[in-house]
């Protein structure tokens, strides 16, 4: 049988197939969507993924990698079963290199894990997503995370120099490396982002970054949510671009400042974390500058982090901001589309407008400087309706974010949640040419079946009865 | 459609179209694929001779005529253009908004945006800003069926589909001819510096070691041998220092931050070993600027090299490139381990091939590589254009035959013979 000879490869404590194991990896951070694995494996070793990979083509199953499980869009949904490999035990951090500026890990290293490893050298890896205290690295590649920072600091392709790759047919392949400019196709650049459609990343090698020599960070307090956003705009129109900025209006406001107890207004339409790094010198240019910019837009007040303490527990406010959502519903369900920075103002009201509609309340909490929206839908879900309402409203809002030039996603990735939206971003030539590309890695589509595109995994019938009854 | 003729490297004559619109450049695309014709995108033929002689007959493809400004919301920062408008000319309108794209181009004035994508070229404020992996967020593309293609889109961030943008920037044109693309912007510095100063070979590694230390935060730390900057100075009629090795360091910043920044530098220098220090502010800087953007440009130039390398072995490569008999002129971005060299002394494919042999080692020793910028056509069949073979290049080698399988774009001219 399948689970005894992968047994064989990574050993019997590495091995999960019975029903109550397997629910926990049923779901991401998705939860709408839920299908159990029939295996999941947990490798050590490259060469243990191959030998896996290599099993699930002799006996002609689907496989998907997993790394932490915080996808928001269903990207470690094993859709159909199969194996999952999860990457969580291959965790080491195999080389820092500060002269040249990279790093190689593992792909289950946890993100924060690679900062806090590099805190003593003074870098840090700056892709920061708000999961970074669970998310892995090759989840970080797979998606190509972002964060607030990544607004002046760029999204993960931006830090990844090179991959060790596993292909859906157990061969192994470096891309790039520890050097820039390579000869050849950016076969690394194309690999990150690709939702585990292409392989699986098993180790990686980085760019880190120094750590900013000081910091300015801002509490903007806005009477209305268009002031906020007329801010944003103002800003990056003047020539900063901030390390962070960041927008929370009132309802989540009151989640966090429930949790956390920082002092935020109650009453305030919307506030802005605004944050300038960097350089000491020339650093409050800046922030004066952003102070006029936010007092000219009706600022009620802009409040300065007095201390390294207040600027920490400000960012963690924003960052455990989904986990106060608990306070307000039962369940929510976050959103994840972009437009032109210019048009915040619009897609807010439209947002506003849509929640009345449908009934359903939406918080905001944000990479406003991005143009990368998190409308929070809360709902109960147990209730069908409520349910029925969240996915129709959450269509609405993702819409209108492609009406607006935008897309669905900016940094979540399409996962199973929003195939639908491809055919409307892209047409029938476009998604061709990306199958196109997905079958020069992946020919059988074993790999992640079923993700991505409306008719990806379309070669494999993973639930087909015989094969199931393999495992 | 006007109609003419081109060779490429000495390969030729292939008559050159210029279509005006997409659609045109997707029925040229058809036909040829059609008459078992080959496609030769041509921007501004400022890099023809990169790349391997291409094998097969076919068409050049001139895209000048498709240079539209499609869409430049500049409060967006982003930008919208056709594949065929100059570096020039998109940089003179992003100026009225006091933006940029922060990518040295040589030869900007005839460079065309869908050139410079397709060979990814990058200049020294790379170090500081990155490259043109950074910066492309959607872009459009003719494939082998002829029809217009896309991938990202015009939003800033963006994952939805696979990112078609950096499988497109650096493929030398083998996966089709780029149409439009889609640009993240940076604004314009409010100030600028740079500084040079002298240096003799064995004080060039513990130099640049220093720098890549300093508190200050350099855009380009680069290096140049006495004979370029010789080069520079007679291009520029900016006088450097009388040194074996010239050291560059760049600032671009807001004001306060570029005093600071050329202060602490000079503070942090070891006094009295840095003969011919000399900070140009402002205005003063743009001449070296150009000086240093346009050396890879040298088509009088025997042979022309790149290394890509860990930056730490950069001046070790350099002086050992130095040191070859044929004294070849040297510039190097030494923040990202880039090093350009041209041979102007008369040379042999044999002698080439010697020199670039132990120039491969000693990347391959620094995990990098070294490519042919520019030879002679002849010299291309005994040569590694493409450096070292990778061992990757299978993969790439099975996109190309997905993506284009016919061969019709560029056939025969990229890495592996792609």
């Amino acid at each position: 049988m399948l689970s005894d000879r992968l047994r064989d490869v990574v050993g019997r404590d590495a091995v999960l197939t019975s029903a109550s194991d397997l629910m926990v990896y049923e779901c991401d951070g998705y939860t709408i969507a839920k299908n159990k694995p029939d295996v999941v494996v947990f490798p050590t070793s490259t060469e243990q993924v191959v030998q896996v990979v290599k099993l699930c083509n002799e006996y002609d199953v689907p496989f998907l990698p997993r790394g932490a499980g915080t996808s928001l869009a269903g990207g470690c949904l094993p859709v159909g079963g199969g194996v999952m490999i999860a990457l969580t035990r291959m965790k080491r951090i195999l080389e820092v290199n500060t002269r040249d500026r990279y790093a190689v890990v593992e792909s289950g290293v946890v993100n924060l894990w690679l900062s806090n490893h590099l805190r003593p050298h003074g870098f840090h890896f700056a892709p920061d997503p708000s999961s970074q205290g669970a998310c892995t690295i090759g989840g970080n590649v797979a998606t190509n995370s972002g964060g607030p920072h990544t607004l002046k600091y760029g999204v993960t392709v931006n830090h990844i120099l090179g991959l060790e790759f596993v292909l859906p047919d157990g061969r192994v392949v470096h891309t790039g490396g520890p050097a820039e400019d390579n000869p050849g196709y950016d076969l690394t650049g194309t690999i990150v982002g690709s939702e585990g459609t292409f392989g699986v990343a098993t180790k990686a090698w980085v760019r880190i970054t120094r750590n900013p020599e000081a910091y300015r960070t801002l509490l903007g307090v806005f009477e209305t949510v268009d002031d906020a956003t007329n801010t944003i705009s103002d800003i990056i129109g003047a020539g900063i671009i901030p390390g962070a900025l960041e927008m929370l209006d009132q309802l989540i406001l009151q989640a966090v400042e429930a949790a956390f107890h920082f002092g935020f207004p109650l009453d305030a339409g919307a506030v802005l974390i605004m944050e300038v790094d960097g350089l000491e010198a020339g650093l409050d240019a800046d922030a004066e500058r952003i102070v006029a910019i936010a007092r000219k837009n009706g600022a009620r007040e802009v409040r300065r982090a007095a201390s390294d303490a207040e600027r920490l527990l400000l960012w963690k406010c924003r960052k455990q901001a989904f986990g106060a959502v608990g306070r307000l519903a039962p369940s929510y369900c976050t959103q994840d589309g972009v437009v032109p920075r210019t048009k915040l103002p619009h897609i807010l009201r439209e947002i506003q407008r849509i929640g009345a509609k449908y009934q359903v309340r939406i918080a905001n909490v944000f990479h406003a400087g991005d143009g990368n929206i998190h409308p929070i839908l809360l709902f109960d879900e147990r209730d069908p309706d409520q349910v029925k309402r969240v996915l129709q409203a959450s269509h609405e809002i993702l819409d209108e974010c492609i009406h607006c030039g935008g897309s669905v996603t900016g940094e979540h990735g399409i996962g199973v949640e929003k195939i639908d939206f491809m055919p409307r971003l892209f047409t029938p030539e476009d998604l061709a040419m990306m199958l196109r590309l997905r079958s020069a890695f992946n020919p059988d589509g074993r790999c992640s079946p079923r993700k991505v595109f409306p008719t990806a995994g379309a070669c494999i019938e993973p639930s087909r009865a015989g094969r199931r009854a393999a495992l | 459609m006007d109609q003419n003729l081109c060779f490429i490297d000495a390969f030729g004559p292939l008559p050159v179209i210029q279509p005006q619109t997409v659609a045109e450049l997707g029925d040229l695309v058809r036909r040829a694929a059609a008459e078992n014709q080959a496609v030769y995108p041509l921007g501004g033929q400022t890099m023809l001779t990169y790349g391997l002689p291409p094998t097969r007959p076919g068409i050049g493809v001139n895209l000048r005529g498709l240079s539209r400004v499609i869409d430049y919301p500049a409060r967006d920062m982003t930008v919208t253009v056709q594949a065929g408008i100059t570096l020039a000319e998109l940089q003179e309108l992003l100026r009225t908004e006091n933006q940029r794209l922060p990518i040295d181009v040589p030869r900007a004035d005839r460079a065309t945006l869908g050139g410079v994508l397709a060979t990814n070229t990058s200049g020294p404020r790379r170090y500081g800003f990155g490259t043109l992996r950074d910066y492309v967020i959607g872009i459009s593309a003719v494939n082998d069926q002829g029809q217009d293609i896309k991938a990202g889109g015009r939003v800033v961030k963006n994952v939805a589909g696979y990112d078609l943008c950096k499988l497109y920037v650096g493929s030398l044109g083998t996966l089709g001819v780029i149409t439009q693309a889609t640009l993240k912007l940076r604004p314009r510095p409010e100030e600028q510096a740079l500084l040079t100063l002298g240096c003799r070979a064995e004080a060039v590694g513990p130099l640049l070691d220093q720098l890549h230390r300093s508190r200050t935060q350099p855009v380009c730390l680069d290096v140049l041998n006495g004979a370029a900057a010789r080069w520079v100075t007679r291009q520029t009629g900016i006088a450097l220092p009388d040194a074996d090795w010239i050291v560059a360091v760049g600032f671009e910043d807001n004001r306060e931050a570029v005093a600071w920044q050329v202060r602490q530098l000079i503070q942090e220098l070891p006094a009295g070993q840095v003969p011919g220090l000399e900070a140009r502010v402002s205005h003063a800087a743009e001449p070296l600027w150009r000086g240093l953007v346009e050396f890879p440009h040298r088509p009088e130039a025997r042979l022309t090299i790149k290394a890509n390398l860990l930056p730490s072995a950069t001046a070790a490569f350099c002086l050992q490139a130095a040191a070859l008999p044929e004294a070849p002129l040297l510039h190097a971005h030494a923040g990202s381990g880039i090093v350009v060299g041209h041979v102007d002394a008369d040379l042999t494919p044999d002698r080439a091939r010697a020199m670039l042999k132990e120039l491969q080692d000693s990347a391959a020793a620094a995990r990098g590589n070294v490519v042919i910028l520019h030879c002679p056509a002849a010299w291309k069949t005994a040569l590694p254009v493409w450096g070292a073979p990778r061992g990757d290049a299978w993969l790439m080698r099975s996109i190309k035959e997905r993506l284009d399988p016919r061969r019709l774009f560029n056939p025969g001219r990229f890495v592996d013979g792609i």
